[in-house]
């Protein structure tokens, strides 16, 4: 043994008698007014929303930019609260919303589908991996020549597109998803009796909601980004076009503020889903669960 | 409490009684990527009613894999294994596990949902109304109320035990099966659930096959105890502790038989080590 290893150092015992209250100055203290608003999320967004709109407005205004190239915010907005509520925007964004809807229903059915497959199959297994690595790639939107020569011009091939940009984003997740369920929650359910398509139903999809819900939300960013797209592509050639459509028409006829209200209502649209709608399922699901925070 | 000697019948009474569960000659085996492992050999064993019954032995004597095999996820290669007369051939309600993990409860579910989960797809209770019911009142009983409408990840890992202790006796299945099911809590709230189990059985005398390493849980727990040694599991003894409890931890018949067992499995602690590393469980 080294000397230099340390001895104990021997020290009487003691018991503490009765234990008082603890008193600390500082237990809980509010913070001041500002602090708590400025701790809220939504406050500093919209701060920031507010100066990057008076920059441009005093941009346009102060440099009495042509309304033609650059038109100010205060035109734009009042162009897109115009048709919105006296043009027919509101029935453009109906229409698109409602392809939209289409094209996102039936790309989950499908993914249900494959997915199904997978579970009960080796081979399914291995065809959603390998369909996956095939059309992830390929962005919907270049499918968009082949749709028009299969279904022509219209909503048909809108769906088409919209459906190959949902599918497989949303059917990798889910496989990905159901794959990490872990063993134990698997022989839970097997223990309580549940086979087949109740067990999916029930243990699978729950327990793999997290990533069924981020595929979901990749699901719908492709297809917002992929519907708009493409009905600036034909949308001319549609009898009733979309919101797409309404960028392009304006486009076409020189009206700047137009172009501005269309971007104004894609970007809009995509905050409301994507904040809104999808933050409100998480809260009231995997963040409630505690499955993700 | 006293172990529950009460519930002791003698050898003659034990004859006539039917065991409930009864493994004969098991031999079972499992895959790894590269090794076919055996993890029992002819084991054999018989549960009775009231049976705190506990599967022993190092890591690597195929317990866990018996206590699977015996839940229906695995099929013996050799033997059979047969509850209350039938063959056991899949995994089903009246052998209810409870796992180690704390992620057996489903965390989509609260405390109450959890059990009424079970009560219903086990095909316990067809009404929504009665499954509560009964959750509340095994909710009650592992010292769970006020925390019914919690979800699990709010819970502590000995209230996530004490949840699924109580679902899986809200399920009144044959026999209960418990995988080590304190061995991830900590040593005080371990010996606190052991006292509770011991606690619940004193009540309503259930059937119990429970799974450990701990020689000490054992003897507390267990009213008979399977000693199996490891690499491949063979039965190495069978010996009761029904009189062994928390109380008798200092007696000298507690240090006794677990010297005996200790010396049982410190027998092959050679062959162990040897053989560590190979695959577990």
């Amino acid at each position: 043994m080294s000397k230099n290893v340390p001895e104990l150092v021997m020290r009487p015992e003691f018991e503490a008698g009765d234990i008082q209250d603890a008193h600390t100055g500082d237990v809980e203290r509010q913070l001041s007014i500002f602090e708590r608003v400025w701790n809220i999320n939504g406050v500093r967004k919209i701060v920031i929303l507010f100066g990057l709109v008076a920059t441009w407005q005093i941009y346009t205004v102060a440099l009495d930019v042509e309304p033609l190239m650059f038109p100010s915010f205060t035109l734009a907005a009042e162009r897109m609260l115009n048709d919105l509520f006296y043009g027919d925007l509101i029935w453009k964004i109906w229409f698109s919303v409602k392809v939209l809807l289409y094209g996102y229903g039936m790309g989950m059915g499908i993914a249900a589908v494959l997915v199904l497959w997978a579970t009960a199959s080796r081979l399914g297994s291995d065809f959603i991996a390998t369909a996956t690595a095939m059309f992830n790639p390929l962005p919907a939107i270049a499918m968009l020549p082949l749709a028009m020569l299969w279904f022509g011009l219209g909503t048909a091939s809108l769906i088409f597109v919209l459906v190959h940009s949902v599918l497989w984003a949303v059917a990798l997740n889910t496989h990905s998803g159901f794959k990490n369920v872990s063993q134990t929650l698997r022989m839970i359910g097997e223990n309580y009796g549940l086979r087949g398509v109740p067990f999916v139903w029930k243990v699978l999809v729950p327990a793999a909601f997290p990533s069924i819900l981020s595929g979901m939300k990749v699901g719908w960013a492709f297809a917002w980004r992929t519907l708009i797209g493409a009905e600036l592509v034909f949308g001319a050639s549609s009898g009733s076009g979309g919101l797409g459509w309404y960028i392009f028409e304006s486009s076409q006829n020189i009206e700047t503020e137009g172009v501005f209200a269309g971007l104004f209502m894609v970007i809009l649209i995509g905050i409301v889903v994507e904040n809104i709608v999808f933050r409100n399922v998480e809260l009231k699901t995997v963040n409630r669960w505690g499955m993700q925070r | 409490m006293n172990g529950g000697s009460s519930a002791v019948a003698d050898n003659t009474a034990a004859a006539a009684v039917e065991p409930i569960l009864d493994v004969d000659g098991v031999t079972l085996q499992y895959k790894t990527k590269e090794h076919l492992i055996t993890a029992t050999y002819r084991v054999d064993f018989k549960v009775y009613p009231a049976d705190r019954f506990v599967l022993l032995g190092p890591s690597g004597c195929g317990k866990s894999t018996l206590l699977k095999g015996v839940a229906g996820y695995m099929t013996p290669v050799e033997g059979a294994m047969t509850l209350k007369g039938k063959v056991i051939k899949e995994p089903g309600p009246d052998r209810v596990m409870v796992f180690q993990e704390f992620d057996q409860l489903l965390p989509w579910k609260t405390v109450k949902q959890n059990i009424t989960f079970a009560l219903t797809n086990g095909g316990k209770c067809a009404k929504q109304s009665e499954a509560e019911d009964i959750a509340m009142h095994y909710i009650n009983k592992v010292k769970l109320d006020r925390f019914e409408d919690t979800y699990p990840h709010m819970l502590s890992g000995g209230m996530k035990q004490r949840v699924a202790i109580a679902r899986g006796m809200a399920m009144e299945p044959d026999v209960l099966l418990m995988d080590e099911p304190f061995a991830a809590l900590d040593a005080l709230t371990r010996l606190q659930m052991q006292e509770e189990l011991l606690q619940l059985w004193e009540d309503t005398h259930f059937t119990v096959l429970f799974v450990t390493h701990s020689i000490e849980e054992a003897l507390i727990v267990g009213s008979r105890i399977l000693v199996l040694s490891p690499h491949p599991g063979q039965v190495k003894a069978e010996l009761n502790a029904h009189q062994l409890s928390h109380e008798s931890v200092g007696d000298p018949a507690f240090g006794e038989l677990k010297a005996k067992i200790h010396n049982m499995l410190f027998a092959d602690r050679i062959l162990e080590d040897d053989l560590e590393g190979k695959g577990q469980q």
